[in-house]
């Protein structure tokens, strides 16, 4: 027997989300090279060796993230997709987040010296937490594994594990610092956190066609891998940020997104509110909305792709 | 999430706080004031050098050459002292953390390891004072008065720069004129350069250069047109900033009808390739009424060679009405012609301001119709609120002038519109606003490029601006954009334009001299003055007589004699009033920006030096919130019509900026630059977007993220 062929029509929505999200994606579509990320050429200059070190290693270990998210992540999930628009979302994610990945080294090329990223490309390679983390998210995307599981590791990734990254360029661009780069990262903030409610939105109207038991084993594989990451991340946070005293600041951080990620999920909080408390410099960072540049400085992360439609006569009464 | 201040927080945490409700959906106002509390205790104070008294600390700051003793040694000892005193007795704190934090990062003298300061408030107010006022002591007092009550507020370059011995220009802004030649591109690099490094922005008019294609010597094929030297501007400003200050910021204008266009406005868009990217220089476009026309008929339009032009008509391209002759032009054989469709290049604009928020749009024949001056309007500046004539240079080979030109600088400062009104005597506000201003253009000299100081000695032009219009607006209880609003705006406006012409007539007096070419303008024909002395400006709605209780506003007969003394002595200074958007001002001075509404309750700012840091609007508390519906809400009408009202009182121009939801379309954008044409709007600044963060993205609790 032979398969049919059938094209995508984006007339026949079975799920009103799909189109929502798509257009979403769609008018958020950037690229690096909007960002002037030349302007931080001299505040790069005023960071101290070791915080050079670490930034470039925060961004090494989110490149690897968005690297594994590009070719393995968010092609998997599209197997499993329900919808032939579901499928299409999920190719934009995936290019996106090839497009987050070649931002990191955007950044590179114009603000670090090529032997200090080939030394962190390779930190990355040997640091056992990072590849902890991603294998444990890689297990889970390998062919023949539970398509739902599936996407619990992608929320996972999307909504949890980047943001002990996140926190740095928030962290700098409150001090003033690098500020052109904190914007192209709150781009890729602003893509991530779609990513992360799409995959969870689909994993809860999957959770919706099985039955007591299933939901109940789902559950519990999503708190255990969430207490497995969370170790793994607590000690990598421990590790990129004991050096200039922020860890503390940045688990709280861990535990926001922690919980956000859960509830992208359809799940409730695991952490406590007190330990949520986020710095409020880094929380309010987090919304590109508003915000007021002067074109001295940038282009700002609010822009989008607009949606073109032709006068008629009536608007040119006059 | 976090309930209660907590006194460990840092400032930055503190005002961040702003951004984020209480538990009750409360905006915490507390917050920032503890900010503001705390950055003086916790940084500021700890970072002073302490001095004993004003003599010890003005020798220290003289001998160490912190301090131009000319501005001090104008003075007497004696003065000196009771300038300070009266300044320090009047007990000045910031109201929010933004504004103490942005006047000490980016304004107050520092050692010159910038690590420590030298200066607080009242001593930058009472420097820039006692330097605009050139030695008369009443003067310098008056100065020191309108500027420490926030009535008056210099731009930038003049509160930052005066007074200082290492230190920039105290010119704002800068235009320039580019004609179609190799030496004139050269030394307009040149001149970007040298007033980058002086810290102005500088905008350039690229019209007249021939379009890519165009013949070079006669051989077809050969100009590679404006894009080029656009990415040399580009490259040039990014060199140039001012003592690291800030980064040099630059601006160009083509008209509509250079066959260049798309590709100019298409270095904006987000595909663009790299070699013709252009990341920040700004880009306006300037349009004459006969494309709104042609687009009316849904017609084509043509665009034309420069270069023909020039020829056939012995002048650049720019100094040609195109809507004049338009018919001729397409009908002349002799000038290449390409065309587009009218309605489609409106579209275009509209599709690059959704992707990066450019071009400006300057209304060409709008603009030259309200020029009370002689002389043709060609360009507008970085802002574009800067609306002066100006003329073409002529080069020799090695650069030098064979015709002395001008161009354009123009110093800014405003008024707080809340504060003015609250003030003991609005008149005197506005004539020391213009007597400061006058001081600056008197003051200054640019030699590098001696066009600009050719234009700024003949035309002494000056732009006043205002802010807070908002912020005042919402404290009297009265919506932005309602009948009240506007009708309040039309009278202040009108008022600030009665008493500017005033005081730059009493110039004109005591210098007897007026500005170059007064005679061929519209003030010394009396025509100027037809619409004032025909009808009133004067309040008709009782809640905008209430807010004018008090304030003496101009009548006829007050007109009437001022059209008198105007024409038998003149005026000083070409150009009096320009709107500029006021960032940075506009935060120290407590005020909301400009006179176009707020963007939103807490404002994010962002900017190189300071990071992100967040502004609650002026005059606002949890009671009056609904007062303060933000430019998106209020929508691009109310804007478009309060902007109208003042436009009709101001000779230079004002920036308007058109806010939209992310989910409007490019429709949307042509409806209102239609709209904003149609009522008489000389310029149009940004176009500003908000995206709604999706349903269960948004980041919880947030303010400023749209609810």
């Amino acid at each position: 027997m032979q398969t049919v062929a059938r094209a995508i029509n984006w007339n026949r929505l079975d799920d009103d989300k799909d189109l929502e999200v798509w257009n979403r994606l769609t008018v958020n579509f950037w690229l690096p090279e909007k960002v002037p990320l030349s302007n931080d050429v001299q505040s790069w200059g005023t960071l101290r060796p070791a915080e050079r070190e670490l930034t470039i290693r925060v961004f090494t270990g989110l490149t690897l993230l968005d690297t594994v998210q590009n070719i393995v992540g968010a092609p998997s999930l599209m197997p499993d997709a329900i919808t032939p628009h579901e499928e299409a979302v999920l190719s934009n994610i995936a290019f996106m987040e090839a497009v987050h990945a070649r931002s990191y080294s955007s950044i590179f090329s114009t603000l670090c010296l090529t032997k200090e990223v080939d030394e962190a490309f390779r930190w990355a390679e040997e640091n056992p937490h990072l590849q902890a983390k991603a294998r444990l998210i890689l297990e889970e995307y390998k062919a023949g594994a539970d398509p739902l599981k599936r996407k619990i590791a992608s929320v996972f990734l999307e909504s949890f594990l980047f943001y002990s990254g996140f926190y740095l360029p928030m962290y700098w661009s409150s001090r003033a610092k690098l500020t052109n780069t904190a914007d192209l990262i709150r781009l890729i903030i602003r893509d991530e956190a779609v990513h992360g409610y799409y995959v969870g939105y689909k994993f809860q109207r999957g959770l919706e066609r099985v039955g007591e038991a299933r939901r109940a084993e789902l559950k519990d594989f999503a708190f255990s891998l969430m207490f497995e990451l969370y170790d793994i991340e607590q000690r990598y946070t421990a590790e990129l940020y004991d050096g200039i005293g922020l860890t503390e600041d940045v688990k709280a951080f861990l535990h926001y997104n922690a919980n956000k990620a859960l509830q992208n999920l359809g799940y409730e909080a695991l952490f406590p509110a007190q330990v949520c408390e986020v710095n409020p410099a880094i929380l309010a960072a987090l919304s590109p909305d508003s915000e007021n540049h002067d074109f001295f400085s940038g282009s700002g992360s609010s822009y989008v792709i607009g949606k073109a439609v032709a006068t008629e006569d009536e608007d040119w009464d006059f | 999430m976090l309930d209660g201040l907590k006194p460990e927080l840092d400032y930055h945490a503190l005002n961040a706080m702003l951004n984020l409700y209480d538990a009750d959906g409360r905006i915490r106002f507390d917050a920032d004031r503890l900010a503001a509390r705390q950055y003086f205790l916790q940084h500021v104070n700890q970072n002073t050098v302490f001095f004993h008294n004003l003599d010890e600390k003005l020798r220290y700051l003289v001998d160490e050459g912190y301090y131009e003793p000319e501005v001090l040694d104008q003075y007497s000892r004696n003065f000196q002292r009771a300038i300070w005193d009266a300044a320090y007795a009047r007990k000045f704190r910031f109201p929010t953390f933004l504004g103490a934090f942005k006047y000490y990062t980016s304004y107050t003298l520092k050692t010159r390891d910038g690590q420590r300061y030298l200066e607080r408030y009242e001593d930058r107010v009472v420097m820039v004072a006692l330097t605009l006022a050139r030695g008369d002591e009443a003067l310098a007092m008056r100065f020191m008065e309108e500027m420490l009550s926030g009535r008056f507020q210099p731009a930038t370059p003049t509160f930052l720069n005066a007074g200082k011995q290492s230190r920039g220009e105290l010119i704002s802004c800068f235009l320039l004129r580019i004609e179609d030649n190799m030496e004139s591109i050269g030394r307009s690099i040149n001149s970007a350069l040298q007033l980058s490094k002086r810290g102005g922005g500088v905008a350039l008019m690229l019209t007249n250069l021939r379009e890519a294609g165009a013949p070079i010597k006669g051989i077809e094929n050969q100009s590679s047109g404006v894009i080029p030297v656009m990415k040399l501007l580009e490259d040039s400003f990014s060199y140039a900033n001012q003592l690291g200050a800030r980064q040099g910021a630059g601006a160009v204008y083509l008209n509509a009808h250079h066959p260049d266009i798309m590709r100019f406005l298409d270095t904006k868009r987000e595909n663009a390739d790299e070699k013709i990217r252009i990341k920040t220089l700004s880009l306006g476009v300037v349009i004459p009424d006969i494309t709104f026309e042609l687009a009316k008929k849904n017609a084509d339009m043509y665009l034309f060679s420069p270069h023909d032009v020039q020829k056939v008509y012995g002048v650049p391209f720019s100094e040609i009405s195109v809507s004049e002759k338009y018919a001729e032009m397409v009908d002349d054989k002799r000038i290449k012609k390409r065309k587009i469709n009218a309605r489609e290049f409106f579209q275009t604009i509209a599709e690059i301001q959704f992707e990066s928020g450019y071009p400006y749009i300057m209304f060409e024949d709008t603009v030259n119709r309200a020029n009370p001056v002689h002389g043709r309007i060609t360009m507008s500046n970085l802002c574009s609120e800067i609306l002066q004539v100006n003329e073409a240079s002529e080069f020799n080979e090695d650069l030098s002038y064979s015709h002395l030109g001008t161009d354009i600088s123009c110093n800014l400062g405003s008024l707080n519109i809340a504060a003015t009104m609250d003030g003991p005597d609005f008149g005197a506000t506005v004539e020391a606003a213009i007597r400061a201003l006058t001081a600056v253009s008197e003051m200054s000299a640019i030699d590098a490029v001696p066009s600009i100081r050719r234009g700024n000695d003949e035309a002494h032009a000056v732009g006043l601006g205002q802010m807070n219009l908002h912020g005042f607006l919402a404290r009297e209880r009265i919506h932005y954009g309602s009948p009240e609003g506007v009708e309040f705006t039309s009278v202040y406006f009108a008022a600030v334009a009665f008493h500017a012409i005033r005081a730059s007539n009493l110039l004109a007096q005591e210098h007897g001299q007026t500005f170059k070419d007064f005679e061929k303008s519209k003030y010394a024909d009396g025509t100027f003055f037809d619409k004032y002395i025909d009808r009133d400006w004067l309040p008709t709605l009782p809640d905008v007589a209430r807010v004018f209780d008090g304030v003496t506003l101009p009548t006829r007969d007050d007109w009437a004699r001022l059209k008198a003394d105007v024409m038998e002595h003149g005026l000083y200074n070409r150009n009096l009033q320009a709107v500029p958007p006021t960032g940075s001002i506009s935060y120290i001075n407590n005020s909301t920006s400009s006179i176009h509404p707020i963007v939103s309750k807490i404002e994010i700012r962002k900017e190189g030096k300071i990071g992100r840091v967040y502004y609650p609007a002026a005059f606002m508390s949890n009671e009056n919130l609904e007062y303060y519906r933000d430019a998106y809400e209020i929508g691009p009408d109310a804007i478009i019509d309060t902007y109208a009202a003042a436009t009709a009182h101001v000779d230079q121009g004002l920036s308007l900026t058109l806010f939209f939801p992310s989910e409007a379309t490019t429709r949307d954008i042509n409806r209102a630059q239609i709209r904003a044409w149609k009522k008489g709007i000389k310029t149009i600044y940004y176009i500003r977007l908000r995206q709604t963060a999706l349903e269960g993205t948004e980041v919880q609790g947030c303010v400023s993220c749209t609810l």
